[in-house]
């Protein structure tokens, strides 16, 4: 349907102040593994295109029907739709003209159905050999292309490659069940195999959750939490990336994913120690969320989200900058072809600080080391949150000691980061689905950071 | 406009068994936040999905475009060739059926203007609120499918409406409507008083106690617990071994008031449906009767391997529930309120997460209207709390179902479902500390 684009946009520029066509097209393929067997292998390949006129309001429309008086009816229905009062700024933002694309070192196209199967099978003989009775496994490759013109003048083209693993593992013995998941993801091409150690990373996880069915739990009380980059970067995504969305704190995810206790006025509020800055960065290479040019064709940059414990940059895209009278970041993103582009994440991380894992456990007496999670949720100001840990130790005299069930933090995002009194020197980041928006858009994310570790936790 | 009969008429060229599915769907959105419209969102879309089968190897794809059609076939056949048998594959259902007519009228639903409806509920509630939002959908899907051994067409229209609105305090109430049916225009009608009602139960706000509460969920509530819940029966997620249904049908899990329904023959709801993804005719199927396990939800093959019959709930690879009915029972909201010494009324709720399948062990966070209720009056309005439990101990400790339902559909969060409010003692509520 690409060849509408020009058309559409030649069509519907003079019926709006602002109007945008975009062609997206994602072609996928997945092998999903229930307990050894071959359960489902597809393919699609979605595309279509979606429209944007401004006029009284902001309408968008899209249609995957290749018939030229389909979609000037759907752009004429946007239009009319568009003169009915409502909002519609959108912050002034250059026009850019331009490609971009991420390379792959190993094409998907390259690589064969088989191949990946047999990435899939090396993984079900191990935990099978590991004695995890419970596997659903699956590998995904998307290849996105697009195109988005408007009617100031820019034309953004570009091809996004991708592949992901997902694991979903329960392990039950003696009447102890646990179960734990693995989610990785890559921009680029299968060379994301390597790059993951995947079979290194999923032997570990299956060790772990073995040693956590036997675990006990420890008696409720304060301790002081070493927390691995994992539970970093969930925090990182849910209690800074979250209520940083500008157009949460706008208010217009009011009656969905919530809005945010970070209020417009709030910038330079202290919500940390003065060692916590928080990135959100698409430019990562090969991050899962990474792109160049955002969805309304403003160029990618690094953000820092708090700096110094302090709240300090939001997440814009058009919509949200153009309200709030200011300048669009590139935050703009969609899922599919169809979805309006809303404010999103990409990698969200805790930035590195000074300090190496073992001088953080040496200061230690009584604590507890948080390598993973399961169970989390936060509500939607983004500020009472949960954590139950998955694979966590005890510590004693800055020694690891035995494996500990379940372990579960409930505390806010201010004492979370107020407690931070040591940042370490790595970085890892996982993969993840944020999901936002009505309807549901889940966009490709990365989140992270390095060990941290913060004084008297309540945990129980 | 894709052909159906084409395609699946190529496809079955090269394969054994082939299910071929089309949705037609036009939909319209209102999305607003703060008194006014954010967007208007419209989507006019065809899918066509395509499973197919070669001996027990099997492969499924999506198109877009028809002219794809001859690319993704040469590619399925490639793919055929080269992947294992998938054992959990049997068959497509291969009993030739015939299908209900669906017995509800929508033509006053129809004509609802979304943005006007939107803009005059906002003009209706303003005065009682320092801000309102939400969402109204209208959508009319067409399906039509084929397969070796049956076809058939059906279609749905259905109204999805929700609204937040936060009190001079910031305190917020939800109210969710969801219907296919002219019957529930009135009730469609009053969802500005029905937010302003709740809202008047707004009363000294503060942040909530841990402990074990006697709670009553009210629908929209509940509908999340057990939508949450429901799709734990579809017999592909038992297999995994990853289900609190796996290895307890027949055993009792809740009280014996609590009965709960996939119900894809209520016409009046946004699923409602005749035949599933291989053409299996809709079924009712009780998957909690009485407090015990009665039903996990089939397809054709994995009713094979589980050695008993399809509930109608194909997906074909992985059985699905269609929308959700939770049995009513005889008592009033009022007499429940009323006779609660101490306890929460729970409006909302959000972000279920799981720590373990096998127990149903989870936590989520209330939202939306929490009440604490003493000695029969509401006595407090909560906010920061959250629900750390099991479903079982949830479903066990049911004591009390009213015989009022209301019919809701929320984001993400919830099936479309029809629930009572239901009354649950002992549940553990937790905090930040």
């Amino acid at each position: 349907m690409e060849e509408f684009v020009d058309r559409a946009i030649e069509y519907a520029s003079k019926m709006g102040s602002y109007v945008e066509t975009s062609y997206l097209s994602s072609e996928r393929n997945t092998i999903l593994m229930k307990n050894g067997s071959v359960s489902a292998t597809g393919y699609s390949k979605d595309s279509g295109l979606a429209f944007r006129v401004v006029n009284s309001s902001i309408s968008f429309a899209s249609s995957n029907i290749s018939d030229w008086g389909v979609i000037r009816g759907e752009i004429d229905y946007a239009v009319r739709r568009s003169k009915i009062p409502g909002r519609n700024t959108l912050s002034e933002e250059k026009s850019y003209r331009d490609s971009w694309e991420v390379a792959e070192r190993r094409r998907i196209k390259d690589v064969p159905l088989e191949e990946k199967l047999s990435i899939l099978k090396d993984i079900e003989s191990l935990l099978v050999k590991e004695g995890i009775q419970m596997r659903i496994l699956a590998i995904n490759d998307n290849i996105e292309e697009g195109l988005i013109e408007s009617s100031g003048g820019m034309s953004i083209r570009h091809r996004l490659p991708k592949v992901s693993f997902f694991a979903m593992l329960g392990f039950m013995e003696g009447g102890n069940f646990e179960q734990g998941t693995i989610e990785l993801g890559y921009s680029g091409g299968y060379e994301a195999i390597d790059f993951w150690d995947l079979n290194n990373r999923v032997q570990q996880e299956a060790k772990a959750l073995k040693k956590a069915a036997a675990a006990k739990k420890i008696p409720p009380g304060t301790y002081d939490l070493v927390a691995g980059p994992e539970i970093s970067g969930i925090v990182a995504h849910e209690s800074a990336g979250h209520p940083s969305e500008a157009d949460r704190i706008l208010g217009r995810e009011m009656a969905q994913a919530g809005e945010s206790f970070i209020k417009k006025e709030d910038r330079g509020m202290r919500v940390g120690s003065d060692i916590v800055n928080l990135v959100d960065d698409p430019t990562i290479e090969h991050s899962f969320g990474f792109y160049k040019y955002d969805r309304d064709g403003v160029p990618a940059r690094k953000r820092y989200l708090y700096k110094k414990g302090l709240v300090n940059e939001f997440l814009h895209n058009r919509e949200s900058a153009g309200r709030m009278g200011e300048k669009s970041n590139g935050a703009s993103r969609s899922s599919e072809w169809d979805k309006e582009p809303l404010v999103r994440m990409s990698t969200t991380y805790i930035e590195p600080g000074e300090y190496t894992l073992e001088e953080m456990m040496e200061d230690v007496k009584n604590g507890i080391y948080m390598r993973s999670f399961t169970e989390w949720n936060i509500d939607d100001i983004r500020f009472n949150e949960k954590y139950v840990g998955r694979e966590a130790y005890l510590i004693r005299n800055g020694e690891v000691f035995e494996q500990i069930k379940r372990p579960v933090i409930e505390t806010t995002t201010v004492k979370f980061y107020s407690s931070i009194d040591a940042v370490g020197k790595d970085l890892q980041f996982s993969a993840g689905t944020c999901g936002k928006g009505d309807p549901m858009q889940g966009v490709d994310v990365w989140m992270g950071g390095p060990h941290i570790r913060l004084r008297d936790v309540y945990v129980r | 406009m894709m052909d159906l009969n084409k395609i699946y008429e190529k496809v079955s060229r090269v394969s054994d068994q082939a299910a071929v599915k089309k949705v037609t769907s036009r939909t319209t959105q209102v999305r607003f936040s703060n008194n006014a419209i954010d967007i208007t969102n419209t989507w006019n879309e065809e899918l066509v999905t395509v499973f197919l089968a070669q001996g027990k190897k099997t492969f499924s794809f999506d198109l877009r475009d028809e002219r794809a059609l001859e690319d993704t076939l040469n590619r399925a056949v490639s793919a055929l060739k080269g992947i294992e048998e998938n054992n959990d594959f049997v068959s497509l259902n291969d009993r030739k059926n015939s299908y209900r007519t669906k017995g509800n009228r929508d033509e006053k639903l129809r004509l609802l203007n979304p943005q006007e409806f939107v803009n005059s509920f906002i003009d209706q509630v303003k005065p009682f609120f320092k801000r309102v939002g939400g969402v109204f959908y209208s959508r009319s899907i067409s399906e039509e499918i084929a397969t070796p051994f049956n076809s058939g067409s059906q279609g749905q229209f259905g109204i999805e409406f929700v609204a937040r609105a936060f009190n001079d305090k910031d305190y917020p109430v939800q109210t969710s409507f969801m219907s296919s049916s002219d019957e529930d225009f009135p009730l469609l009608e009053r969802q500005g008083e029905e937010i302003i009602d709740l809202s008047r139960n707004v009363r000294n706000i503060r942040e909530g106690e841990e402990g074990k509460f006697n709670v009553i969920f009210t629908p929209l509530c509940f509908a999340s617990i057990v939508s949450y819940t429901i799709p734990m029966a579809s017999a592909f997620q038992v297999d995994s071994g990853m289900s609190m249904f796996a290895g307890r049908l027949g055993d009792r899990i809740g009280s014996s008031i609590f009965t709960m329904y996939d119900d894809p023959l209520e016409d009046s709801m946004i699923n409602a449906k005749l035949f599933d993804d291989e053409g299996t005719p809709a079924q009712r199927t009780p998957v909690i009767e009485k407090g015990v396990v009665k039903n996990y939800l089939h397809n054709f093959s994995t009713a094979a391997k589980f050695k008993t019959e399809t509930t109608g709930n194909a997906g074909i690879i992985a059985p699905t529930p269609w929308q959700i009915s939770v049995e009513p029972g005889n008592e009033s909201i009022e007499d429940m309120v009323s006779s609660t010494k101490k306890g929460v009324m729970i409006v909302n709720t959000w972000y279920t997460r799981f720590q373990d399948y096998r127990e149903g062990v989870f936590s989520t966070i209330p939202r939306d209207g929490i009440f604490y209720i003493e000695n029969g009056e509401i006595k407090e309005t909560w906010r920061s709390i959250r629900i750390s439990d099991s479903l079982l101990n949830i479903f066990r400790n049911t004591e009390g179902i009213t015989k009022e339902t209301k019919k809701v559909k929320w984001w993400d969060e919830t099936l479309p479902t029809k629930s009572p409010y239901v009354q649950v003692a002992d549940v553990n509520i937790s905090r930040s500390r």
